[in-house]
């Protein structure tokens, strides 16, 4: 087994529980919403 | 303004809304078309149309009075030449009621925002006209998803495929849009339910997975600190994705890439269907002083991308600093010239530069994705507003990717409600180990999440851009 691929098979794994909320529609709802205000937060802080 | 993609646009539409009538904007763009070049992967795997992220320039510049040239930008002359006293560019014209002609342009300030110009021929066989795919343009993308649908139908008559998908160049960028690339085809391949019939790997010249050409990112999660690395690892691992890492391709044949790694090892893949990204380097431009003296080489890096107000100076990767980057994106040679986008010469790699012992360089570019290319597009155009209007007093506007964050939103798979994608963003997106300590970046501002509301995010960067580029009302409301 090559380094890459021995580095990716001993990385972790996502729990069930992390899968779920991955696409339950409610909490991605509310990912949604906090991911475009931390961008737009992060947006700002660029100089023009 | 040189080029109609993501940063010429944008600084046009903003002149134009800045300038009064007395004021002439014009473009200069090779293609009738605007193109929304991120969602070229959707059209990659069949999930959307050329129509969809394409639409005619030359109704929105009617409408707003910029006057377009459909043409090619050839030789610029700052000084004026023998044939034209004022400052001019040559172009020949690709509108194909004027096809071939030339003529030269007068301007008073220039924004070269030409973009990449895609090095296919760095690499013996790469490429749409070799034996791989790319989705760099709609087209090209169109083509991609032919041949990914090709091997699926293969791989539902029971033959196994084997898809390689990656950069084709040690010296390429946009490992991002590679990567989103990857998934979204798994993600078809796995929706067709053959995923057990295809071998998918990612090839790439990145040292480590997690890389992107900005030397990866560190993300804060439940308290603690983690990697870019061990993030984009786990996704590997998740969906079943082999990776090559630390390559440069040398050559293509029929089915078979041959690449050098870092150890100096030369390997070969086979493969039935790959897509891979190419090189990019600057446009083919040339630039002449007033006499008339190719002045290109002081213009232009060797590597055809022009050179701004960047520091220059060949120096060790110890010795990089956040302030070597460019911020005011005027050319070093020429005053009221700016080069803006992927048109501007980088100072140096982000990622560590790395060369395997035959000396072969393979170490990703830096990458200029859409916000930032969309943001010095705009300040090259505030500069320009302030100048016509003010004068010498007039002090140029800002916007150094050393302190400007960024937003890459890589898609993992479609589909409102199955869809999904890794959002990340990191500021500053060039490190500044001087302000931020160990890892260069806010711990606050640089973060990576996946799941289906990245594609949302994706989805709504899509309609939302495509609204911003038709110049729709409050258009400049949209941040680049
Ligand atoms: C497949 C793919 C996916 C991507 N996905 C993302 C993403 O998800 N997010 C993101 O932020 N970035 C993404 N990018 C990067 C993004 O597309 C670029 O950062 C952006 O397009 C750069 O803008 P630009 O204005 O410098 O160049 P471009 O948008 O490429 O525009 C260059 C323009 O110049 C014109 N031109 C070329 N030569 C000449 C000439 N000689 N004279 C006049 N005009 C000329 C071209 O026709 C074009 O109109 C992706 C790139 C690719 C290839």
């Amino acid at each position: 087994m090559d380094e890459a691929t021995a580095s990716i098979a001993s990385s972790p794994l996502p729990t069930e529980q992390t899968i779920r909320r991955r696409k339950n529609l409610v909490f991605q709802t509310w990912r949604f919403v906090a991911l475009n205000l931390r961008m737009l937060t992060m947006i700002t802080k660029g100089s023009h | 303004m040189l080029g109609a993609g993501i940063s010429g646009h944008t600084a046009a539409l903003h002149l134009r809304r800045l300038l009064g009538k007395g004021h002439e904007v014009v473009v200069v763009s090779p293609n009738s078309k605007w193109n929304w070049i991120p969602s070229n992967i959707w059209v990659g795997v069949g999930k959307m149309t050329t129509d969809q992220v394409t639409f005619p320039l030359a109704p929105i510049y009617k409408r707003k009075g910029i006057t377009f040239h459909q043409a090619l930008a050839t030789a610029l002359y700052p000084e004026g030449s023998p044939d034209m006293e004022s400052p001019h560019v040559s172009v020949t014209f690709t509108d194909p009621s004027r096809l071939n002609e030339t003529a030269n342009i007068a301007y008073d300030y220039l924004i070269n925002a030409t973009g990449p110009k895609l090095n296919f021929a760095a690499t013996p066989g790469l490429g749409p006209d070799g034996y791989t795919a790319s989705v760099c343009t709609a087209p090209h993308a169109t083509e991609a998803a032919a041949q990914l649908a090709t091997v699926i139908s293969k791989m539902k008559a029971g033959q196994r495929q084997r898809l390689v998908i990656g950069v084709g160049h040690g010296t390429c960028t946009c490992e991002g849009a590679a990567f989103e690339y990857t998934f979204n085809v798994e993600h078809e391949v796995r929706d067709a339910g053959v995923r057990d019939m295809a071998d998918i790997t990612y090839l790439t010249n990145e040292y480590e997975l997690g890389d992107f050409g900005v030397g990866g990112m560190t993300f804060t999660q439940k308290g603690l600190e983690t990697t870019s690395k061990l993030w984009t690892e786990s996704l590997f691992r998740e969906r079943g994705v082999n990776a090559v890492l630390g390559a440069h391709v040398e050559k293509i044949e029929p089915g078979v890439i041959n690449y050098e790694q870092l150890d100096g090892s030369k390997n070969q893949l086979e493969y039935d269907f790959a897509m891979l990204l190419p090189p990019f380097r600057g446009a083919d431009l040339q630039a002449f002083n007033a006499v008339g003296d190719d002045v290109s080489a002081e213009v232009f890096a060797p590597s055809g991308f022009m050179k701004v107000d960047a520091n220059y100076a060949a120096k060790p990767f110890e010795q990089w600093r956040a302030e070597d980057w460019p911020s005011t994106y005027e050319s070093s040679r020429f005053p009221n010239v700016f080069g803006v986008g992927i048109a501007f010469a980088p100072p140096h790699q982000i990622s560590m530069p790395r060369t395997s012992p035959n000396g072969t360089v393979i170490t990703p570019a830096p990458p200029r994705t859409g916000m930032p290319s969309g943001v010095m597009g705009k300040t090259a155009a505030l500069t320009i507003f302030d100048r016509i209007k003010m004068g010498s007093s007039a002090t140029d506007h800002k916007a150094s990717m050393s302190s400007m964050g960024a937003a890459c939103v890589a898609s993992a798979g479609t589909g409102l409600r199955r869809g999904s994608a890794a959002a990340m963003t990191m500021y500053p997106v060039v490190p500044d180990y001087q302000r931020f300590g160990r890892t260069g970046r806010s711990a606050k501002d640089t973060f990576g999440e996946i799941g289906l509301a990245g594609h949302w995010i994706k989805y709504m960067l899509h309609v939302a851009f495509i609204y911003k580029a038709k110049a729709r009302p409050l258009w400049y409301l949209i941040p680049e």
